[in-house]
């Protein structure tokens, strides 16, 4: 087991599947409570075209993405609640049009295919030091906003319009949930991958909420769950040298059918 | 005085559901809101709230606090379990609070409980305490006890007559008119306009409801007749 650890990118590469583990899932869980977890799909392929533009113009792809995937989500919340388009058409435009941009930027950047599957299923291989760096600024600040609003999204979650009478800005809080979602699913692209980060957004909370009592409890398990998703994913992708994303959401898929097992 | 609605119109489109509404709430009240469905009843009560801004008119408030009651549909239905003390801590100011407003409604033992495992009857006892947690001075409830067993109606209103008599205002929307009447201080009778304002005493429910209500049963009978005629030609 810790002969993996003598490689130093597999090293980080735990670092960085830690620090998206124990981040994705608490937002993971508000999105999940207001039955709003397709967002991350969406946005998952905007990132995605994000970083197809990245390859093309000759950015660093990530840093591309961040802000054309953080402005997907804000547009989305805004065709949202302004009523413009009803969510899931918005969703759903947003889905097939960004896959579709990343799909014709990275044809045209010629050579640069091979590397951008990698974003498509995650890789074990790809994270740099300066990648983890940003990922660990962005899971703390993250955090600390969830934890600073804890109440407020929680009241969002439990029934907007009380919310909104016991003096939350509403219209506030759910462009920043939308904002760090779109922050986590660009940083989680290079481990996870595009195609795949939505399932480790909401099948650890799934998973914790069949077995937990409390919001607090799912949002404790459901990071638990996504820790031992990830390490064990990470490590089967290593021996059976396999996509990262792929054997990280196969490894909490299988932790949700144990749990429905357990429950039956 | 708590609040000062003054000449109160909304309109969505077309629609207008309340048209020139005026009323005053003084401390101490309870106030039942009744009237047919789609009356405007929800509307004005969302106005008071602050939900919806009306056309014309204006409200003005004492910087009392509102506590709200929502209909029991709109309820948390979430896949992410919540905790009855979760809940009541979104309306109080820490935990120790949560728990007294519990103990106030006797749902104290249940406070480590899935919010969602519960009947509907202790889940509305359970967003009166969530209301009273912020120590408000008026509460606002939303057909509290549409959906619930009557037995566990009897045990709401048993409560709200205990907050009345602790010097709580409370305003009531329901569809449940016998209820009201024997509930309330003041019954405001809604249909678009105020029909009726006062003592529940006096109110003629014949001459009020009966009457709305029978011109909506006219129209169905008509509807039925003609229907009938139409199959009798045929």
């Amino acid at each position: 087991m810790l002969d993996i650890l003598q490689y130093s990118f597999m090293v980080r590469a735990f670092i960085a599947g830690l620090l998206i583990a124990v981040t994705v899932p608490v937002l993971g869980t508000f999105l999940v409570a207001r039955r709003y977890s397709l967002i991350t799909d969406s946005l998952s392929h905007v990132s995605l075209a994000g970083v197809g533009a990245g390859l093309l113009f000759g950015g660093t792809p990530v840093l591309v993405a961040i802000p054309v995937t953080v402005g997907g989500a804000l547009l989305l919340e805004w065709l949202r609640q302004k009523q413009r388009l009803s969510g899931e058409i918005g969703l759903a435009i947003l889905m097939s049009g960004g896959l579709a941009l990343a799909v014709v930027f990275a044809n045209l950047a010629q050579g640069a295919n091979t590397d951008f599957t990698s974003y498509l299923f995650g890789s074990i291989t790809t994270t740099a030091p300066s990648d983890l760096i940003i990922l660990a600024c962005a899971a703390l600040l993250s955090l600390a906003i969830v934890a600073f609003n804890y109440r407020g999204l929680q009241h969002i979650a439990f029934d907007e319009d009380s919310a909104h009478i016991a003096g939350y800005r509403v219209q506030t809080l759910n462009y920043v949930l939308a904002a760090l979602t779109a922050l986590l699913v660009v940083l989680s692209l290079r481990i996870v991958g595009g195609l795949l980060i939505s399932a480790l957004l909401v099948v650890p909370v799934v998973t914790a909420s069949l077995f937990a009592r409390s919001f607090g409890a799912t949002i404790r398990g459901g990071v638990l769950l996504a820790v031992v998703a990830i390490l064990a994913g990470l490590t089967v992708a290593f021996y059976a040298g396999i996509a990262a994303g792929g054997a990280i959401v196969l490894s909490s898929l299988v932790l949700l059918i144990g749990a429905m097992i357990i429950k039956s | 005085m708590l609040l000062d609605a003054d000449n109160i119109t909304v309109k969505y489109g077309h629609d207008t559901p309340l048209k020139d509404v005026s009323m005053c709430v003084h401390e101490g009240e309870f106030i039942g809101l009744i009237g047919p469905n789609g009356a405007g009843k929800t509307t004005l009560l969302r106005v008071l709230l602050g939900l919806v801004k009306p056309k014309t008119g204006h409200i003005s408030y004492t910087d009392a606090r509102i506590g709200y009651v929502p209909q029991r549909g709109n309820l948390y239905n979430s896949q992410i379990p919540m905790s009855v003390l979760e809940v009541v801590r979104l309306g109080a100011r820490d935990s120790a609070a949560a728990l007294e407003a519990l103990q106030r409604v006797s749902m104290d033992s249940f406070a480590p409980k899935p919010f969602t495992e519960l009947s509907g009857g202790q889940q509305q006892r359970v967003a009166i305490a969530k209301a009273l947690a912020g120590q408000p001075h008026i509460l606002l409830l939303d057909e509290p006890t549409t959906g619930i067993d009557e037995a566990s109606q009897h045990e709401f209103y048993d409560i709200l007559r205990g907050l009345q008599g602790q010097g709580y205002t409370i305003i009531m929307v329901s569809h449940d008119v016998d209820a009201v009447l024997n509930l309330v201080t003041r019954v405001i009778c809604l249909n678009q306009t105020i029909l009726y304002d006062g003592a529940p005493e006096h109110f003629e429910s014949d001459k009020y409801l009966p009457g709305l209500y029978k011109a909506q049963h006219r129209l169905l009978h008509h509807h039925h007749d003609a229907h009938g005629q139409e199959k009798h030609h045929a």
